[in-house]
Protein backbone atom coordinates (compact mmCIF):
# COMPACT_ATOMS: atom_id res chain seq x y z
CA UNK A 1 0.00 0.00 0.00
CA UNK A 2 1.52 3.38 -0.61
CA UNK A 3 2.26 5.84 1.93
CA UNK A 4 -0.50 8.65 3.09
CA UNK A 5 0.95 12.04 2.57
CA UNK A 6 1.27 12.53 6.50
CA UNK A 7 3.71 9.06 6.45
CA UNK A 8 5.42 10.26 3.17
CA UNK A 9 8.14 12.21 4.82
CA UNK A 10 8.43 9.19 7.30
CA UNK A 11 8.77 6.62 5.13
CA UNK A 12 11.13 8.72 2.11
CA UNK A 13 13.75 9.38 5.04
CA UNK A 14 13.69 5.27 6.08
CA UNK A 15 13.88 4.41 2.05
CA UNK A 16 17.00 7.03 1.92
CA UNK A 17 18.17 5.23 5.02
CA UNK A 18 17.75 1.34 3.90
CA UNK A 19 19.26 2.64 0.33
CA UNK A 20 22.04 4.54 1.68
CA UNK A 21 24.08 1.05 2.71
CA UNK A 22 22.83 -0.59 -0.30
CA UNK A 23 24.29 1.43 -2.39
CA UNK A 24 27.55 1.79 -1.11
CA UNK A 25 27.91 -2.08 -1.65
CA UNK A 26 26.40 -1.39 -5.23
CA UNK A 27 29.04 1.01 -6.00
CA UNK A 28 32.08 -1.24 -4.92
CA UNK A 29 30.56 -4.11 -6.82
CA UNK A 30 30.18 -1.79 -9.89
CA UNK A 31 33.72 -0.49 -9.92
CA UNK A 32 35.35 -4.02 -10.16
CA UNK A 33 35.06 -2.55 -13.65
CA UNK A 34 36.49 0.92 -14.07
CA UNK A 35 33.88 3.66 -14.61
CA UNK A 36 33.56 7.00 -14.51
CA UNK A 37 30.82 8.92 -13.08
CA UNK A 38 27.98 9.38 -15.79
CA UNK A 39 28.42 5.32 -16.85
CA UNK A 40 28.64 4.14 -13.35
CA UNK A 41 25.02 5.95 -12.77
CA UNK A 42 24.12 4.70 -16.42
CA UNK A 43 25.41 1.05 -14.85
CA UNK A 44 23.46 1.51 -11.75
CA UNK A 45 19.91 2.78 -13.03
CA UNK A 46 19.96 -0.41 -15.70
CA UNK A 47 20.03 -2.90 -12.92
CA UNK A 48 17.41 -0.94 -10.99
CA UNK A 49 19.34 1.34 -8.45
CA UNK A 50 18.99 4.85 -10.06
CA UNK A 51 21.05 7.55 -8.39
CA UNK A 52 21.41 11.04 -8.85
CA UNK A 53 24.67 12.90 -9.67
CA UNK A 54 24.69 14.63 -6.27
CA UNK A 55 24.56 11.69 -4.19
CA UNK A 56 26.91 9.52 -6.12
CA UNK A 57 30.15 12.11 -6.71
CA UNK A 58 30.11 13.05 -3.01
CA UNK A 59 29.65 9.23 -2.41
CA UNK A 60 32.95 8.36 -4.68
CA UNK A 61 34.76 10.89 -2.81
CA UNK A 62 34.28 9.73 0.07
CA UNK A 63 35.04 6.01 -0.47
CA UNK A 64 38.28 7.41 -2.11
CA UNK A 65 39.04 9.11 0.55
CA UNK A 66 38.72 6.07 2.50
CA UNK A 67 41.32 4.22 0.32
CA UNK A 68 38.39 1.91 -0.91
CA UNK A 69 38.63 3.34 -4.44
CA UNK A 70 41.55 5.13 -6.85
CA UNK A 71 40.58 7.63 -9.40
CA UNK A 72 42.50 9.51 -12.59
CA UNK A 73 41.87 11.50 -14.80
CA UNK A 74 41.82 11.06 -18.97
CA UNK A 75 41.16 11.88 -22.02
CA UNK A 76 38.11 10.36 -23.20
CA UNK A 77 35.82 11.22 -26.84
CA UNK A 78 37.76 14.46 -26.43
CA UNK A 79 36.75 15.49 -22.62
CA UNK A 80 38.35 14.91 -19.70
CA UNK A 81 36.84 12.37 -17.13
CA UNK A 82 37.58 10.92 -14.12
CA UNK A 83 37.64 7.21 -13.77
CA UNK A 84 37.13 5.30 -11.14
CA UNK A 85 38.41 1.97 -9.63
CA UNK A 86 38.41 -0.58 -6.42
CA UNK A 87 41.94 -0.50 -4.96
CA UNK A 88 43.47 -3.37 -3.32
CA UNK A 89 42.04 -2.26 0.11
CA UNK A 90 38.36 -2.07 -1.55
CA UNK A 91 38.60 -5.51 -3.09
CA UNK A 92 40.10 -7.09 0.34
CA UNK A 93 36.96 -4.95 1.88
CA UNK A 94 33.99 -5.67 -0.65
CA UNK A 95 34.39 -9.54 -0.35
CA UNK A 96 33.56 -9.88 3.80
CA UNK A 97 31.09 -7.09 2.89
CA UNK A 98 29.59 -9.27 0.63
CA UNK A 99 29.40 -11.87 3.14
CA UNK A 100 27.68 -9.59 5.45
CA UNK A 101 24.67 -8.70 3.21
CA UNK A 102 24.13 -12.21 2.05
CA UNK A 103 24.29 -13.07 5.55
CA UNK A 104 21.13 -10.08 6.48
CA UNK A 105 19.50 -11.39 3.30
CA UNK A 106 18.89 -14.31 4.34
CA UNK A 107 17.95 -13.15 8.17
CA UNK A 108 15.47 -11.08 6.85
CA UNK A 109 14.10 -13.79 4.44
CA UNK A 110 13.21 -16.29 7.01
CA UNK A 111 12.09 -13.49 9.25
CA UNK A 112 9.73 -12.50 6.49
CA UNK B 1 26.33 25.97 -22.54
CA UNK B 2 26.46 29.27 -20.88
CA UNK B 3 23.65 29.00 -18.89
CA UNK B 4 25.61 25.66 -17.65
CA UNK B 5 29.02 27.40 -16.67
CA UNK B 6 26.94 30.03 -14.88
CA UNK B 7 25.72 27.72 -13.16
CA UNK B 8 28.38 25.93 -12.32
CA UNK B 9 29.90 28.74 -11.15
CA UNK B 10 27.65 29.48 -8.67
CA UNK B 11 27.94 25.92 -7.37
CA UNK B 12 31.52 26.44 -7.04
CA UNK B 13 31.35 29.68 -4.87
CA UNK B 14 29.76 27.27 -2.27
CA UNK B 15 32.29 24.44 -2.62
CA UNK B 16 35.67 23.79 -0.75
CA UNK B 17 37.89 25.37 -2.01
CA UNK B 18 40.56 23.17 -2.47
CA UNK B 19 38.37 20.84 -4.21
CA UNK B 20 36.40 23.05 -5.90
CA UNK B 21 37.95 22.68 -9.23
CA UNK B 22 37.87 19.20 -9.47
CA UNK B 23 34.45 18.33 -8.57
CA UNK B 24 33.15 21.43 -11.06
CA UNK B 25 35.26 19.45 -13.83
CA UNK B 26 33.54 16.26 -12.65
CA UNK B 27 30.27 17.91 -12.40
CA UNK B 28 30.17 19.63 -15.69
CA UNK B 29 31.06 16.32 -17.48
CA UNK B 30 28.57 14.51 -16.29
CA UNK B 31 25.70 17.27 -16.86
CA UNK B 32 27.10 17.54 -20.46
CA UNK B 33 26.52 14.57 -20.91
CA UNK B 34 23.18 14.48 -19.52
CA UNK B 35 22.20 17.47 -21.94
CA UNK B 36 24.15 15.82 -25.17
CA UNK B 37 21.93 13.15 -24.22
CA UNK B 38 18.71 14.81 -23.82
CA UNK B 39 19.87 16.75 -27.33
CA UNK B 40 20.33 13.49 -29.13
CA UNK B 41 17.10 12.05 -28.08
CA UNK B 42 15.14 15.42 -28.65
CA UNK B 43 16.76 15.42 -32.36
CA UNK B 44 17.77 18.70 -32.01
CA UNK B 45 19.64 21.56 -29.90
CA UNK B 46 18.25 22.31 -26.64
CA UNK B 47 16.84 25.87 -26.04
CA UNK B 48 17.62 28.08 -23.27
CA UNK B 49 14.57 27.52 -21.67
CA UNK B 50 15.11 23.90 -21.67
CA UNK B 51 18.21 23.61 -20.44
CA UNK B 52 17.39 26.16 -17.22
CA UNK B 53 14.52 23.70 -16.66
CA UNK B 54 16.87 21.40 -16.52
CA UNK B 55 19.23 22.54 -14.17
CA UNK B 56 16.33 23.61 -11.73
CA UNK B 57 15.66 20.24 -11.81
CA UNK B 58 18.95 19.34 -10.92
CA UNK B 59 18.42 21.40 -7.53
CA UNK B 60 19.77 24.79 -6.92
CA UNK B 61 23.24 25.68 -6.39
CA UNK B 62 23.80 25.75 -2.48
CA UNK B 63 21.80 22.57 -1.89
CA UNK B 64 24.18 20.86 -4.52
CA UNK B 65 27.16 22.03 -3.03
CA UNK B 66 26.09 21.07 0.43
CA UNK B 67 26.09 17.17 -0.61
CA UNK B 68 30.13 17.61 -1.21
CA UNK B 69 30.79 19.69 2.18
CA UNK B 70 28.92 16.64 4.35
CA UNK B 71 32.13 16.19 6.52
CA UNK B 72 32.80 20.17 6.62
CA UNK B 73 32.23 21.29 9.94
CA UNK B 74 29.18 23.37 11.12
CA UNK B 75 27.53 25.33 14.06
CA UNK B 76 25.69 22.60 15.79
CA UNK B 77 23.76 22.74 19.13
CA UNK B 78 20.96 19.72 18.78
CA UNK B 79 20.11 21.11 15.33
CA UNK B 80 22.05 22.95 12.83
CA UNK B 81 22.38 26.74 12.82
CA UNK B 82 24.87 27.49 10.56
CA UNK B 83 25.39 24.73 7.84
CA UNK B 84 28.58 23.69 6.57
CA UNK B 85 28.29 25.75 3.26
CA UNK B 86 27.96 29.32 5.10
CA UNK B 87 30.43 28.18 8.30
CA UNK B 88 33.44 29.06 6.39
CA UNK B 89 31.82 32.57 5.13
CA UNK B 90 30.55 32.72 9.61
CA UNK B 91 34.17 32.48 10.40
CA UNK B 92 35.58 34.67 7.41
CA UNK B 93 33.47 37.62 8.40
CA UNK B 94 33.11 37.20 12.56
CA UNK B 95 37.08 37.35 12.60
CA UNK B 96 36.94 40.67 10.38
CA UNK B 97 34.96 41.97 12.43
CA UNK B 98 36.32 41.18 15.45
CA UNK B 99 39.85 42.23 14.15
CA UNK B 100 38.60 45.58 13.29
CA UNK B 101 36.20 45.88 16.79
CA UNK B 102 39.46 45.05 18.53
CA UNK B 103 41.86 47.65 16.46
CA UNK B 104 39.29 50.85 16.83
CA UNK B 105 39.06 49.92 20.77
CA UNK B 106 42.78 49.73 20.95
CA UNK B 107 43.27 52.84 19.18
CA UNK B 108 40.43 54.76 21.22
CA UNK B 109 41.55 54.27 24.16
CA UNK B 110 45.08 54.81 23.30
CA UNK B 111 44.20 57.65 21.91
CA UNK B 112 41.89 58.91 25.06
CA UNK B 113 44.80 57.82 27.39
CA UNK B 114 42.40 54.88 29.07
CA UNK B 115 43.67 52.18 30.00
CA UNK B 116 43.35 49.09 28.27
CA UNK B 117 42.02 45.99 30.46
CA UNK B 118 39.97 43.01 29.26
CA UNK B 119 36.86 44.34 30.30
CA UNK B 120 37.42 47.00 27.56
CA UNK B 121 36.90 44.87 24.75
CA UNK B 122 34.80 41.83 26.28
CA UNK B 123 31.15 43.63 25.92
CA UNK B 124 31.87 44.69 22.21
CA UNK B 125 33.28 41.06 21.30
CA UNK B 126 30.51 39.36 23.16
CA UNK B 127 27.94 41.82 21.29
CA UNK B 128 30.21 40.89 17.97
CA UNK B 129 30.03 37.57 18.28
CA UNK B 130 25.83 37.13 18.91
CA UNK B 131 25.19 39.53 16.19
CA UNK B 132 26.89 38.19 13.63
CA UNK B 133 25.92 34.40 14.52
CA UNK B 134 22.15 35.93 14.82
CA UNK B 135 22.18 37.41 11.16
CA UNK B 136 24.46 33.92 9.76
CA UNK B 137 21.83 31.75 11.44
CA UNK B 138 18.63 33.63 9.98
CA UNK B 139 20.77 33.48 6.78
CA UNK B 140 20.50 29.63 7.20
CA UNK B 141 17.17 29.33 7.90
CA UNK B 142 15.58 31.50 4.73
CA UNK B 143 18.45 29.47 2.64
CA UNK B 144 16.59 26.05 3.90
CA UNK B 145 13.38 27.29 3.69
CA UNK B 146 13.97 28.92 0.03
CA UNK B 147 16.46 26.69 -1.65
CA UNK B 148 15.51 28.56 -4.73
CA UNK B 149 18.50 30.69 -5.89
CA UNK B 150 16.92 33.65 -4.49
CA UNK B 151 20.45 35.22 -3.03
CA UNK B 152 23.37 36.01 -5.52
CA UNK B 153 21.03 33.64 -8.50
CA UNK B 154 23.71 33.34 -11.31
CA UNK B 155 22.50 35.95 -13.44
CA UNK B 156 22.50 34.03 -16.64
CA UNK B 157 19.77 31.61 -14.88
CA UNK B 158 18.02 35.00 -13.15
CA UNK B 159 17.54 35.93 -16.71
CA UNK B 160 15.69 33.01 -17.38
CA UNK B 161 13.40 33.01 -14.47
CA UNK B 162 9.54 34.29 -14.64
CA UNK B 163 9.34 37.00 -11.88
CA UNK B 164 7.25 36.11 -9.29
CA UNK B 165 4.01 37.80 -9.00
CA UNK B 166 4.46 37.43 -5.01
CA UNK B 167 7.79 39.55 -5.45
CA UNK B 168 5.48 42.22 -7.55
CA UNK B 169 3.23 42.21 -5.19
CA UNK B 170 5.70 42.65 -1.75
CA UNK B 171 7.29 45.94 -3.65
CA UNK B 172 4.10 47.65 -4.53
CA UNK B 173 2.89 46.83 -0.16
CA UNK B 174 6.47 48.56 0.43
CA UNK B 175 6.54 51.08 -2.04
CA UNK B 176 2.86 52.47 -2.39
CA UNK B 177 2.95 54.00 1.67
CA UNK B 178 6.26 55.74 0.25
CA UNK B 179 4.81 57.65 -2.75
CA UNK B 180 1.66 58.46 -0.67
CA UNK B 181 3.80 59.33 1.82
CA UNK B 182 6.15 61.74 -0.59
CA UNK B 183 2.58 62.99 -2.50
CA UNK B 184 1.26 64.10 1.13
CA UNK B 185 5.16 66.04 2.24
CA UNK B 186 4.14 69.30 0.36
CA UNK B 187 0.42 69.79 1.84
CA UNK B 188 1.78 68.06 5.49
CA UNK B 189 5.20 68.62 6.24
CA UNK B 190 4.92 67.69 9.65
CA UNK B 191 4.96 64.47 8.22
CA UNK B 192 9.07 64.90 8.01
CA UNK B 193 9.15 67.55 9.73
CA UNK B 194 7.39 66.17 12.98
CA UNK B 195 6.47 68.84 15.50
CA UNK B 196 9.35 71.16 14.41
CA UNK B 197 6.72 71.86 11.12
CA UNK B 198 5.25 73.96 13.57
CA UNK B 199 8.13 76.30 12.91
CA UNK B 200 10.11 75.12 10.00
CA UNK B 201 9.57 75.08 6.06
CA UNK B 202 10.55 73.41 3.33
CA UNK B 203 13.03 75.48 1.45
CA UNK B 204 12.99 76.22 -2.21
CA UNK B 205 15.83 73.77 -2.54
CA UNK B 206 13.88 70.89 -1.45
CA UNK B 207 11.37 71.85 -4.23
CA UNK B 208 14.44 71.15 -6.62
CA UNK B 209 14.58 67.61 -5.53
CA UNK B 210 10.87 66.91 -4.75
CA UNK B 211 9.86 66.44 -8.45
CA UNK B 212 13.09 64.00 -9.35
CA UNK B 213 12.40 61.90 -6.19
CA UNK B 214 8.96 61.44 -7.16
CA UNK B 215 9.79 59.93 -10.55
CA UNK B 216 12.04 57.63 -9.02
CA UNK B 217 9.24 56.41 -6.97
CA UNK B 218 6.94 55.98 -9.70
CA UNK B 219 9.08 54.22 -12.26
CA UNK B 220 10.08 51.88 -9.46
CA UNK B 221 6.39 51.40 -8.44
CA UNK B 222 5.59 50.81 -12.62
CA UNK B 223 8.24 48.53 -12.95
CA UNK B 224 6.63 46.45 -10.19
CA UNK B 225 2.94 47.26 -11.63
CA UNK B 226 4.33 45.91 -15.46
CA UNK B 227 6.02 43.04 -13.65
CA UNK B 228 2.95 41.89 -11.93
CA UNK B 229 0.85 41.66 -15.25
CA UNK B 230 4.04 40.92 -17.64
CA UNK B 231 6.11 38.18 -15.17
CA UNK B 232 7.99 37.53 -18.57
CA UNK B 233 9.08 40.57 -19.11
CA UNK B 234 11.99 39.54 -16.86
CA UNK B 235 14.62 42.31 -18.39
CA UNK B 236 12.00 45.45 -17.18
CA UNK B 237 13.09 44.53 -13.51
CA UNK B 238 16.97 44.91 -14.19
CA UNK B 239 16.76 47.35 -16.62
CA UNK B 240 14.32 49.26 -14.88
CA UNK B 241 16.43 49.47 -11.56
CA UNK B 242 20.07 50.21 -13.55
CA UNK B 243 18.44 52.95 -14.52
CA UNK B 244 16.97 54.28 -11.28
CA UNK B 245 19.81 53.77 -9.24
CA UNK B 246 21.81 55.20 -11.95
CA UNK B 247 19.90 58.50 -11.55
CA UNK B 248 19.52 58.34 -7.97
CA UNK B 249 23.82 58.36 -7.89
CA UNK B 250 23.65 62.31 -8.87
CA UNK B 251 20.38 63.13 -7.48
CA UNK B 252 21.61 61.99 -3.92
CA UNK B 253 24.98 63.79 -4.41
CA UNK B 254 23.47 67.19 -5.69
CA UNK B 255 21.16 66.42 -2.16
CA UNK B 256 23.61 65.81 -0.11
CA UNK B 257 26.79 67.82 -0.98
CA UNK B 258 25.78 70.71 -3.29
CA UNK B 259 22.23 71.59 -2.61
CA UNK B 260 21.30 74.61 -0.35
CA UNK B 261 19.67 73.87 3.14
CA UNK B 262 16.32 71.93 2.54
CA UNK B 263 13.93 73.90 5.26
CA UNK B 264 14.00 77.21 6.68
CA UNK B 265 13.02 78.62 10.20
CA UNK B 266 9.45 80.46 9.15
CA UNK B 267 9.14 83.90 8.65
CA UNK B 268 7.48 84.77 11.63
CA UNK B 269 10.61 83.09 13.72
CA UNK B 270 13.22 84.22 11.74
CA UNK B 271 16.53 85.36 13.70
CA UNK B 272 14.76 83.29 16.89
CA UNK B 273 18.30 81.84 17.71
CA UNK B 274 16.66 78.27 19.12
CA UNK B 275 14.41 77.92 15.92
CA UNK B 276 17.86 78.74 13.76
CA UNK B 277 19.60 75.71 15.44
CA UNK B 278 16.80 73.46 14.75
CA UNK B 279 16.76 74.59 11.21
CA UNK B 280 20.10 73.52 11.69
CA UNK B 281 19.42 69.84 13.30
CA UNK B 282 16.88 69.68 11.10
CA UNK B 283 18.88 69.93 7.85
CA UNK B 284 21.60 67.46 9.03
CA UNK B 285 19.40 64.96 9.73
CA UNK B 286 17.68 65.01 6.55
CA UNK B 287 21.06 65.33 4.73
CA UNK B 288 22.97 62.51 7.00
CA UNK B 289 19.77 60.43 8.47
CA UNK B 290 17.27 60.35 5.97
CA UNK B 291 18.78 61.02 2.35
CA UNK B 292 22.86 60.15 4.14
CA UNK B 293 25.44 58.20 2.22
CA UNK B 294 24.22 55.35 3.22
CA UNK B 295 20.99 55.86 0.71
CA UNK B 296 23.93 57.20 -2.08
CA UNK B 297 25.89 54.28 -1.21
CA UNK B 298 23.28 51.66 -1.53
CA UNK B 299 22.16 53.93 -4.81
CA UNK B 300 25.29 52.92 -6.29
CA UNK B 301 26.15 49.63 -5.47
CA UNK B 302 22.92 48.73 -6.38
CA UNK B 303 23.47 50.07 -9.86
CA UNK B 304 26.33 47.98 -10.42
CA UNK B 305 24.48 44.75 -9.30
CA UNK B 306 22.14 45.46 -12.00
CA UNK B 307 24.46 46.50 -14.17
CA UNK B 308 25.91 42.83 -14.05
CA UNK B 309 22.17 40.90 -14.29
CA UNK B 310 21.86 43.66 -17.33
CA UNK B 311 24.47 41.88 -19.11
CA UNK B 312 22.43 38.43 -20.29
CA UNK B 313 19.97 40.34 -21.54
CA UNK B 314 22.19 42.28 -23.87
CA UNK B 315 24.36 38.95 -24.54
CA UNK B 316 20.74 37.26 -25.78
CA UNK B 317 19.71 40.52 -27.49
CA UNK B 318 23.16 40.91 -29.62
CA UNK B 319 22.82 37.43 -30.25
CA UNK B 320 19.02 37.82 -31.39
CA UNK B 321 20.17 40.80 -33.83
CA UNK B 322 23.74 38.95 -35.13
CA UNK B 323 20.93 35.91 -35.47
CA UNK B 324 18.34 37.85 -37.34
CA UNK B 325 21.07 39.54 -39.47
CA UNK B 326 23.37 36.43 -41.02
CA UNK B 327 19.71 34.81 -41.70
CA UNK B 328 18.96 37.52 -43.57
CA UNK B 329 22.62 37.04 -44.82
CA UNK B 330 22.25 33.48 -45.81
CA UNK B 331 18.30 34.16 -47.65
CA UNK B 332 19.21 36.92 -49.60
CA UNK B 333 21.19 35.04 -52.69
CA UNK B 334 18.16 32.96 -53.21
CA UNK B 335 16.49 36.16 -53.78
Amino acid sequence: MPPGNDNHELFENLRLELRRGSLILAVLVMLRVEHYGYTLRKALADHGMPIDEGTLYPLLRRLETQGLLVSEWREEDKRNKRFYRLSAEGKAILKPLLAEWQGINTSLNGIL
Amino acid sequence: MELLDSYLRAVKRYLPRAQSSDIIKELSDDLRSQLEEKETAAGCPLTDEEIAAFLKQHGDPMTVARRYRQDSPSLTIGWELIGPELFPMYLILLSINLVITIAALTIVSLSMRAQITWQTFTLPVIIQIFCVTLAFMAMNVVKRKFPQPWYYPPAEMAAMMQIKRGYSISGLILWSPVLLWWLALPRFPSLILGSAAAHLVLAPSWHNFYVPILLLVLASISQRVLNLFYPDWTWLLPVMRLLINAASVPVLYFLLFKSQPLVLVAAAFQGVPQYEKLAEAVNGSLVWGVFGPWLWGYAGISALVYAWYCLPHLRRLLRGKAGASSATVSQSPEK
